[in-house]
């Protein structure tokens, strides 16, 4: 009697571990389980790994990078840029500017949505209206007049802008602004973000959420069509996991690996290492309305007191290269002919003395959670003892991180930015506009009317050839003037099982993967 | 004893106000806004304004508490995710089978390894076989979980190729996190049951038993574990409902997609409804598990049932 | 007169109390002193304390001395236990954290059992409708998975050592309530019990003095593995992201920094969980030790 209830209390736990087991089984897939070494005939299946799931395929519900890289695949928009940054034709054949304010666009013909439906400029004039009013990419597609857009006819549409806005291009080529369907959006209502339907190469297939995104070919895709039939985006956070994914042949390319895999991936022969400089760069800022950064010689001196090549080398692991100036190589109009600060302690304390601050002061570094931030933080702390700065490592919350750099709540603070469009303006402009102060993104507090002016004429004048000399020079001033400490310019590491070919990674971050085959 | 049953589930009433209020009121003064977050760095506070209109962050603690109770009680709705625009109910319904299976197999293997052990131990204490056992316990309970999740990754995935290293969707992949997390929970229902084992083992009735002739192995079953399985199936129970929100550090390093990794990815987001909604479903399923853990004392104390009337 | 002699009566009450206990404790002691894996765990406690201590007198390198030339050196003479991605000796390092580790331990630890042992001892012994009370209010914490509590509130309070004391301490309260309670369910209908009752006891003295003591094995059990858990939760939100400011050489926090290197150099992580588990091991062996002690039962 008594020991028939211990059997029971037992068998118990067993039926329910065996019940959750069951659980399961329904909604594993029979896809992407090419464990270690499962050799298939012809392989038909492409699977990615990224560090995090993507939020949403509503390119106007979320402005993510995993989301965008996925929403790449499935979308497209009116021009696009290619791997040099250079811009060409996508949806629209051709475009020509009829004034200052106004663009016409040509559009393909024949083109259709995964659902079927013909794609025209109605498409269009949807997709642009319902962005404007979307908070998450405002800043891609807020410059668009959303009274100018005019439909000529179902292949020719123009778009004007509220002021002269000489990057719109560049902005209608980032993924945001990808275009959609009416009818899909409307079908799905609130749940569009699930069932996305873009004219891109792909379709989406099936999300198991936090795991895995499936995409497969759209037999209908107007272009040419992707050599593999499915793409399996899967979400591997942890970095050490997805190089050992990479390695065991469970996934086929992984994105962002760690600089601490840099080696192992390199030295694997079965592995690819692909490096692509990229549009980000990671800055150190000062908040110049604090007492000690209001002059400039402070400034100065902490950049001439931080050993930026060793903070590349020992955080970075050589990743990435050191900043010269605010924006990156692969920028258009980057000032690459800037000298960068030196290592000079002595230097370093030649302005602190002239400043009046020999004897240093107190202060404190602000960083997200940011594994790297976080070591930059404390590299930085340790390198101004020896200029008798005493600062304290503040590690805060994302969300209060950006609540009080916009108060202006920190004397230092680091952050990232990426020129997602490649275009100066975007690079330059929220930063260091003064009317971009705080939650603008001008979080360092940044005044100066020369660059208020010149920053101006670059983002109206329609001659390229202006808007590079104004751009070189704000870069100039800006570098003196050290409102930042420049610190790291970006790279992209993207490791390839050898038998891939045709991966090329895209400066923006979302690298097309319809054009890779098997070998 | 259904009366019982009736009662405590009448009782979860409270504890499901109880939590969501809790939860709703730290989140509310948890710092970080969730329209900043989601919108990021390069947001204008337009933006930023805008979305907090649209989701409703701008009205004060009441009203954003009573709406989400009355939308909960009358329309059994939860809410949808900031970020993801998703049904909260949907988002956790996908991956609670991940965490359950993750949890059910954890304590199977827990149970399978921590019981006969810590019985073995106590009947032979101070042998050889107890002090191993006793170390490799000490062991288990000593390593961080991630740590040993790391480690089996390096072994099994990477040095003998023998299992995958992440994802959730086959036997193979279920092995390196259920033994992660069994071993170290074995580790603690071993010492649990080998102290309670010989807490019992010294009580008279045991030396009556013995006493009176009965096979060594009868006294163990029948009545020495009889009476030491109280504390353990506390420990079993409080062990089996941390894991089915707790396996957080085990569900991200392989890749799991479970509701544990949910829970933190919201709270770092901030997606409020989400965190919400999941702490919630969290604590019925437990409540459930308390539940069951209690009617199982009952079942093995006939002294404890009679209060149960 | 009466009074007089009442006053007399209780002090020597009193007094035969005192000695009764003191001796109560050497006998204690005796009885520990006799096993020597808890004089092995008490050792390592009192290493830990007075490395703790000592820290500055120890450590042949600071805190913080980051040395970017000499990064990720594995173990040399120079450094025993090699250096971090920063170059900063680990050895110091750990012998430093042995003070944060200690606190982490020790005070959350302190906080939940205070909480929640006296929470559930009243529960437990009085029964009814406080103890509904008590326990709907731990079931509505214990609703909440620890680690997912300690999450939250860190969350709401933000990072730093102090917060994520009391997020691990509060987010354990509850399985001392109920583990304390559950003990004194068995014990509170017992001869002695029913004793001290018959007698007059009052209820606060019966449960300070019958019910406690008697209930200290499990307690004793559930906290030294308790400060292990709490060292490790703490570890745990580091991992997370949601731990204790840099540069501070939190144990777990060193652990969490190495895991990005631990396939090359393992020394990283090694170290400091080996300090972990040395310091639980230890824990481990006197909380054993002391429960044998404590248990009156073992006396014959």
């Amino acid at each position: 009697m008594k020991k028939k209830k211990i059997a029971v209390l037992l068998s118990f736990i067993l039926i329910l571990a065996l019940f959750a087991t069951g659980c399961g089984n329904n909604q594993s897939a029979p896809e992407g389980d090419s464990g270690p070494g499962t050799p298939t005939d012809k392989k038909d299946v492409l699977i990615v790994g990224q560090g995090a799931d993507a939020v949403s395929l509503d390119p106007h519900a979320t402005n993510d990078q995993p989301s965008s890289r996925i929403s790449k695949q499935i979308y497209e928009t009116l021009v696009t840029q290619n791997e040099e940054m250079e811009l060409q034709p996508a949806l629209a054949e051709s475009w020509e500017p009829i004034d200052d304010l106004t663009f016409e666009f040509k559009l393909k013909q024949g083109v259709k949505f995964h659902n079927g439906e013909p794609f025209t400029s109605k498409d269009v004039k949807f997709t642009l209206l319902r962005g404007l009013d979307s908070p998450h990419i405002g800043h891609i597609v807020g410059s668009i007049d959303p009274n100018s857009i005019e439909i000529i006819d179902d292949y020719t549409i123009r778009i004007s802008t509220k002021d002269p806005f000489a990057p719109l291009l560049a902005h209608l080529a980032h993924t945001a602004t990808a275009i959609l369907n009416e009818k899909a959006v409307t079908e799905f209502g609130d749940d569009y973000g699930q069932h996305p339907v873009g004219t891109g190469p792909y379709k989406f297939d099936s999300w198991v959420n936090g795991d895995r995104v499936e995409l497969v070919r759209f037999d209908d895709y107007h272009g040419k069509a992707p050599a593999i039939g499915k793409v399996i985006f899967r979400n591997i956070p942890e970095n050490t996991n997805r190089t050992i994914e990479l390695e065991t042949g469970g996934i086929d390319i992984a994105y962002e690996i760690p600089p601490t895999d840099v080696s192992r991936v390199e030295s694997n022969p079965d592995l690819v290492l692909q490096r692509n400089m990229n549009l980000s760069t990671t800055y150190l800022g000062f908040n110049c309305n604090k007492e000690h950064f209001k002059d400039v010689r402070v400034r100065q001196a902490i950049n001439y007191a931080v050993n930026m090549e060793a903070i590349v080398k020992s955080v970075y692991k050589g990743v990435g290269a050191p900043s010269k100036g605010p924006l990156g190589p692969n920028v258009w109009a980057s000032n690459q002919n800037l000298t960068p600060y030196e290592f000079n302690v002595e230097k370093a304390k030649k302005l602190m003395a002239e400043a009046g601050y020999a004897d240093g002061f107190k202060t404190n570094i602000w960083t997200n959670d940011n594994q790297q931030r976080m070591d930059i933080a404390e590299i930085v702390q340790n390198q101004l003892k020896a200029i008798n700065i005493d600062a304290e490592v503040k590690v805060v919350e994302w969300g209060a991180f950006l609540d009080g750099t916009t108060a202006g709540e920190h004397d230092i603070f680091i952050l990232g930015w990426v020129t997602v469009t490649g275009d100066p303006d975007y690079g330059l402009y929220p930063l260091f506009h003064s009317s971009q102060h705080g939650a603008g993104g001008n979080r360092s507090f940044y005044v100066n009317e020369k660059v208020d002016a010149l920053l101006d004429q670059g983002r109206t004048s329609v001659d390229p050839a202006v808007r590079e000399k104004a751009y070189i020079e704000v870069q100039q001033i800006i570098k003196d003037e050290a409102p930042w400490v420049f610190t790291w310019s970006g790279e992209d590491l993207a490791g390839v099982r050898s038998n891939v070919k045709g991966f090329k990674q895209h400066p923006a971050g979302h690298h097309k993967v319809y054009t890779v085959y098997f070998e | 004893m259904h009366k019982y049953i009736f009662r405590r589930l009448l009782m979860l009433i409270p504890v499901i106000i109880g939590v969501t209020f809790i939860i709703f009121t730290m989140m509310y003064f948890t710092p970080g806004d969730p329209a900043k977050i989601m919108l990021g760095e390069s947001a204008p506070h337009t933006e930023v304004a805008k979305l907090r209109e649209e989701l409703g962050l701008n009205d004060p603690f009441f009203v954003q508490f009573g709406r989400y109770v009355k939308n909960a009680v009358i329309h059994q709705d939860i809410g949808r995710s900031y970020a993801t625009k998703r049904p909260v109910l949907e988002m956790i319904i996908t991956r609670f089978p991940s965490t359950l299976k993750l949890a059910a197999l954890g304590v199977l293997v827990a149970v399978l390894i921590g019981i006969p052990t810590g019985i073995i131990s106590a009947t032979k204490q101070y042998s050889l076989f107890d002090n191993i056992a006793m170390v490799i316990a000490l062991l288990g309970v000593s390593m961080p979980n991630f740590w040993q999740g790391l480690m089996g990754i390096l072994i099994f995935s990477v040095y003998l190729g023998w299992l995958p290293s992440s994802g959730f969707n086959t036997p193979a992949h279920w092995i390196l996190p259920a033994l992660t997390i069994g071993t170290s929970t074995a580790a603690i229902i071993t010492r649990m049951t080998r102290s309670s084992m010989l807490e019992v083992i010294r009580q008279d009735y045991i030396r009556t038993a013995r006493s009176k002739g009965q096979v060594e192995s009868k006294v163990i079953i029948r009545h020495a574990l009889k009476n030491a399985l109280i504390p353990i199936i506390t420990v079993v129970g409080l062990q089996f409902g941390y894991l089915l929100g707790g396996a957080v550090l085990t569900e991200s390093i392989f890749a799991v997609p479970g509701v544990g990794r949910l829970m933190v990815d919201s709270i770092k987001a901030r997606d409020f409804p989400v965190v919400q909604g999941g702490v919630l479903f969290i604590a019925i399923t437990f409540s459930f598990v308390n539940l069951i853990v209690d009617i199982l004392y009952a079942f093995v104390d006939p002294r404890i049932r009679s209060q149960y009337k | 007169m009466t009074d007089q002699l009442n006053v007399n009566m209780s002090n020597e009450d009193i007094k035969k109390k005192s000695t009764k206990k003191r001796s109560q404790y050497l006998e204690v002691w005796r009885r520990l002193k006799q096993n020597k894996s808890a004089m092995v765990g008490l050792l390592i406690i009192i290493i830990l304390i007075l490395s703790a201590i000592l820290a500055p007198f120890i450590a042949p390198y600071g805190i913080d001395d980051q040395d970017l030339l000499n990064t990720l050196q594995t173990p040399s003479k120079d450094h025993w236990m090699g250096t971090d991605n920063f170059g900063r000796d680990i050895f110091s390092r750990i012998v430093y954290g042995s003070i944060i580790s200690l606190q982490v331990g020790f005070i959350s630890v302190g906080i939940a059992m205070i909480v929640g042992g006296s929470l559930g001892a009243i529960a437990g012994y009085y029964g009814g409708k406080l103890d509904n009370l008590i326990m709907r209010m731990m079931d509505i914490l214990l609703a909440i998975p620890s680690i997912l509590l300690a999450i939250s509130i860190v969350a709401a309070l933000g990072h730093g050592l102090k917060n994520v004391m009391i997020a691990v301490g509060i987010s354990s309260i509850p399985s001392y309530a109920r583990i304390v309670r559950a003990s004194v369910l068995t014990l509170k209908d017992q001869e002695f019990v029913e004793a001290a009752r018959a007698v007059g006891t009052n209820n606060t003295r019966i449960i300070l003095k019958h019910i406690i003591p008697n209930s200290m094995a499990p307690i004793i059990v559930q906290a030294t593995l308790g400060v292990a858990g709490a060292i490790l939760s703490a570890a745990g939100l580091s991992f997370i992201g949601l731990g204790i400011q840099l540069p501070t050489p939190e144990w777990g926090a060193m652990l969490s920094s190495g895991r990005q290197f631990i396939r090359d150099y393992p020394h990283m992580t090694a170290f400091p969980g080996l300090a972990i588990m040395i310091t639980i091991f230890g824990l481990n062996l006197l909380g054993d030790g002391l429960r044998d002690a404590l248990d009156p039962r073992l006396k014959n």
